[in-house]
């Protein structure tokens, strides 16, 4: 079943590969930057990272060489898997900021928040690819995928960690608008949605969480408090210019005005150092590679794989889109990494494992599927 | 990549799954199109923060990284005329709150305040005050910190982020409260002045000059800041200096002032707890070598600010510390007054010097008898005798001959009336009363009974103690109105003089030089002259030329029959005593008024007579009596003269 078949050397996607080393090596020459550089933090996160890169680099290897069919059948020991290190997570995890996120594995912290929005896409792509319906699917033929995506979801509200919490809600929204609703489904879901937004807003949140949004709205009323990280974040993104103050040279970062400046606020590290220029290039390469993934699920061999393909798009998308939203002004502070770009063992091992999929399924795009439908 | 088996695959597909997944991988065209969109938002963002917004983020940056800091420069001195430093400087190192650059406020205010020898709801307090100013300006903790507190500090400075300590140069008074009337004092910049102020020059927390000199002369005094910019991070902490501006200090301004005629005048003012003025002018040329208020206000008090209880305890004391009377506040002339009588009786020719008026004690006009002071009459008398004796009969006369508005031609000529234009705040105009005056605003007709009050100066004249001085000086130098001056020099930090005195002629009375020499006369009379109201004055080897008066404060007759030691303070009259010297050559002119101090000769006399003692010392052979032995004998005289 492992054997690895010459022929999937061939099929295997060089430009898409190349994509994603261009946008390793850019982000962690950022986070060198982003962590102190030669006079940075006594941790130095970027080595750390490093060697989380090499990691992920190896579980490519790793996915890459058995068939992603064979995902469909493992699916739901990997849910239950993830479900039980939520569970530990959140009586056994370290603390940070009040949120139980961390199963401490002495070499590095999980946050099994971040697998879990890799294995919901799996899940809801295995789901989806078995419960085929041409018309749409009905609100009852929905019970399931809501049940399946409620439980993760709701064991990471309790952390409480509503960013990653909301992250898995717009997974599932997109991938089951993806293979299509019935209308009065979108009717029903919209409204059942916009009820508990409200209901949440009222009831759920924790004060803090009401305050950034709050601050959000407004930054400037509060500068030195709430607003200060949107703020600061939108001073050095805005004073990069047009080619930036040169790498290693920013002053937001260096001299420690921006905060979270090597995780949630690595790009805008980038954005000061290399100006307008530098970050289209980035952002460039970085949604080159999200197409090159759509262009993956497009010539996908089967529904499974195309559901697949695009639900990992939908994950690494969704959230640069909020991280980049969060860093230029657009959105409250949620902790949503850029992923590949902040640091964070989790994440990052989590998206080169998405990546490490989608070169699965394109490798395997001819072959007669393995696994028995 | 052929596309050949790409084909044959995607036919494989559609056979397999028919429509549906060729409908899913159609919608992965719409996925790719959200894709592009987004894209294209973050591109435009970036733009627009990068591009469009770039320089003013670009400048929050500069802001965010460089601190300013504002280094106070140097305030100039103040010298009197011979030099002398009467206000200089001296450092004072403050404990300050650098709001921006502190975290963990709580725990370093506890950590802080025994070091301050201060509680921490204290601390808590000053930055609460200072709640409404922007944060990057510093909060004063405590001012003039001692060198100990100062050391640990600087020394333990990486454990009180966002304590800092900062120089502040502060006055230094060499003369206690010497002329703090004419010199004032600074206080920390107002709100309303700051909003008033030039940004580049003023910001919160400033010191400027809230009276006197130091408020008139605050471009001179103030100098420029110096500014040190450095790198700080987001803790606060100085990375390195970038560049530094030092910075220039105040130019030095040189009063006229003389610190031994101002001294003498403040101790004899003050010895006798005489509430009043004392102004000293050069004759011939306008220069203030003495101004003198009392009661005055404590100085000291004012460094750092002034507490509330001194300041409420200045506005209610009865004796107005804080109004400086030479200019200020105005009294009823009194006999001095007489001086202006003289001069339009003799420059109208209603008489001359030698015309003859008798007095029999008492004058009737209209259905009133008005009194001379000296009940028994002066008899027969001219201008010399009525000046010398001060005769109230002789001068209703001419008062009356002249008539009230060719008195008030002669007092406006003389300076009086009208600001002289002296550097000093909220001068006050006097009063000289015309007819048209009373019509306008007392809205009746003038009685000429009125006319007779004003020729002694009693009746709605005011003036202030300077306008006597200057009349006094006036008539000394045979015309000439000079603007009464208090800077003699105002030198920049190089020494090179941006400001030198020159004499100023406001107005001069021109072809009445004899009629000048005719009072002239008579006031040399009043102190050299055998029956002179102020022959107890004298300095022997100077002639010295004056006028006394006395200011009626009220009228009413219920006092008039008292015993003067037993009217209440607040009705008795008040003395003046104005005069010049040498007679022969006049150099400098003395006005001292005392509030309440009864009577000109006994009260006023002896400060101006110190005065002048003081500043012919060098020039006069004799060596006189202690002041204070001979200032006594003068108080206790019995005798009463107006």
């Amino acid at each position: 079943m492992i054997r690895i078949d010459r022929r999937l050397f061939e099929h295997f996607d060089m430009v898409f590969a190349l994509l994603v080393v261009l946008v390793c090596t850019m982000a962690f020459f950022n986070l060198y930057s982003a962590s102190g550089g030669p006079t940075g933090l006594s941790s130095h996160p970027y080595i750390k990272q490093g060697y989380f890169f090499l990691m992920g680099f190896a579980v490519i290897l790793f996915v890459i060489s058995f068939d992603y069919h064979e995902l469909h059948s493992w699916n739901y020991p990997f849910y239950v898997a993830t479900i039980f290190l939520l569970v530990l997570a959140y009586f056994l995890g370290d603390s940070a900021g009040g949120a139980q996120r961390w199963i401490n594995l002495g070499f590095f912290k999980l946050q099994p928040s971040e697998p879990a929005k890799l294995m919901l896409v799996i899940t809801l792509a295995s789901y989806y690819s078995r419960k085929e319906v041409v018309d749409g699917y009905s609100i009852k033929q929905l019970f399931i995928p809501v049940a399946l995506t409620a439980l993760p979801f709701l064991l990471i509200l309790l952390q409480p960690d509503l960013g990653t919490a909301l992250m898995l809600g717009i997974i599932f929204v997109s991938m089951t608008v993806f293979v299509k609703l019935k209308i009065s489904t979108y009717t029903i879901m919209g409204s059942l949605g916009f009820g508990i937004a409200v209901f949440a807003w009222e009831q759920l949140l924790k004060p803090y969480q009401k305050q950034r949004i709050q601050t959000f709205l407004n930054p400037e009323k509060d500068p030195m408090g709430h607003g200060y990280q949107i703020l600061q974040s939108k001073i050095a993104v805005g004073s990069g210019g047009q080619f930036g103050k040169g790498y290693l040279e920013g002053t937001q970062g260096h001299l420690h005005f921006l905060p979270e400046r090597h995780t949630d606020f690595a790009f805008s590290v980038w954005a000061e150092e290399w100006g307008v220029a530098g970050s289209v290039v980035f952002l460039g390469t970085y949604f080159l590679m999200l197409l090159w993934g759509l262009y993956v699920a497009m010539y996908a061999k089967d529904r499974f794989g195309v559901l697949l393909a695009f639900g990992v798009v939908t994950l690494i998308f969704w959230q640069a889109v909020i991280n980049l939203f969060m860093i230029m002004g657009f959105l409250p502070v949620v902790g949503i990494p850029l992923p590949l770009v902040s640091y964070g063992g989790s994440s990052l091992l989590t998206t080169l494992l998405g990546l490490g999929i989608l070169m699965n399924v394109r490798m395997r795009r001819f072959q007669a599927s393995m696994a028995k439908e | 990549m052929s596309l050949k088996p790409l084909f044959k695959e995607i036919g494989k597909i559609a056979e397999r799954d028919e429509g549906a997944l060729d409908l899913l991988k159609k919608r992965i065209l719409a996925a790719a199109a959200v894709v592009l969109f987004f894209f294209a938002i973050l591109t435009l963002r970036l733009w627009s923060l990068q591009i469009t917004n770039g320089e003013e983020y670009a400048k929050r940056a500069y802001g965010n990284r460089v601190r300013v800091r504002q280094v106070a420069p140097p305030r100039g001195h103040v010298l009197d005329r011979f030099g002398r430093e009467i206000v200089t400087n001296r450092p004072t190192f403050n404990a300050v709150l650098i709001q921006e650059d502190s975290y963990d406020l709580d725990d370093v205010l506890k950590r802080l305040a025994p070091v301050l020898d201060m509680d921490v709801s204290e601390l808590w307090e000053k930055i609460r005050e200072a709640s409404g100013n922007p944060r990057y300006l510093p909060v004063r903790l405590k001012e003039d910190i001692d060198w100990n507190t100062l050391a640990y500090l600087e020394n333990h400075n990486h454990e009180f982020p966002g304590i800092r300590t900062e120089v502040q140069p502060v006055r230094m008074y060499h003369y206690d409260n010497l002329a703090a009337n004419v010199i004032g004092y600074l206080g920390s910049i107002s709100k309303k002045e700051l909003k008033k102020a030039d940004r580049d020059i003023y910001s919160g927390g400033d010191i400027i000059g809230k009276k006197g000199i130091e408020k008139l002369r605050e471009s001179d005094l103030r100098g420029e800041k110096g500014r040190s910019y450095s790198e700080v991070n987001a803790k606060g902490f100085e990375q390195k200096l970038l560049k530094s501006i030092e910075p220039l200090p105040g130019r030095e301004i040189r009063l006229t002032l003389d610190v031994d005629l101002q001294q003498i005048a403040e101790s004899y003012m003050e010895a006798g707890e005489k509430s009043g003025a004392v102004v000293a002018l050069e004759v011939n040329t306008g220069r203030v070598l003495a101004a003198v208020s009392t009661p005055s206000i404590q100085i000291k008090d004012f460094i750092g600010g002034i507490s509330v209880k001194k300041w409420k305890a200045l506005l209610d004391n009865p004796k107005h510390p804080l109004i400086n009377k030479v200019v200020q506040a105005t009294y009823p002339p009194g006999s001095t007054y007489k001086m202006v009588t003289a001069l339009a009786g003799l420059a109208t020719g209603v008489i001359d010097e030698n015309t003859i008026l008798y007095c029999p004690g008492h004058y009737s006009f209209g259905n009133r008898i008005y009194r001379c002071w000296k009940h028994s009459g002066h008899g027969q008398v001219n201008l010399q005798k009525a000046i010398e004796e001060s005769c109230d009969v002789y001068f209703y006369q001419v008062g009356l001959r002249a008539g009230v508005d060719s008195l008030a031609e002669f007092a406006r000529k003389l300076g009086l009336g009208k600001k002289t234009g002296i550097e000093m705040e909220y001068e006050k105009n006097g009063l000289v009363p015309t007819k048209e005056w009373k019509r306008k605003n007392r809205k009746t007709k003038w009685q000429e009974g009125e006319t007779l009050s004003v020729a002694i100066g009693q009746g709605f004249n005011l003036t202030s103690p300077l306008q006597i001085c200057l009349m006094t000086a006036t008539i000394a130098n045979g015309g000439k109105v000079y603007r009464p001056q208090l800077v003699e020099q105002v030198i920049d930090p190089e020494g090179k003089i941006v400001e030198n005195f020159s004499p100023e002629v406001v107005s001069e009375v021109k072809g009445l030089e004899r009629y000048f020499k005719s009072i002239r006369k008579g006031m040399e009379g009043v102190v050299q002259g055998k029956h002179g109201t102020a022959r107890r004055g004298r300095i022997k080897g100077l002639t010295i030329a004056g006028k006394t008066g006395t200011a009626q404060v009220v009228k009413i007759a219920q006092y008039r029959h008292l015993r003067e030691e037993n009217i209440p303070y607040k009705y008795r009259d008040h003395a003046w005593f104005t005069c010049y010297a040498p007679a022969e050559n006049p150099e400098i002119a003395v006005t001292v008024l005392v509030e309440h101090g009864l009577h000109g000769g006994s009260a006023a006399g002896p400060v101006a007579r110190a005065v002048l003692n003081q500043y012919f010392s060098g020039r006069l052979n004799n060596i006189d009596p202690g002041d204070e032995v001979s200032m006594k004998v003068i108080m206790s005289s019995g005798e009463t003269v107006q």
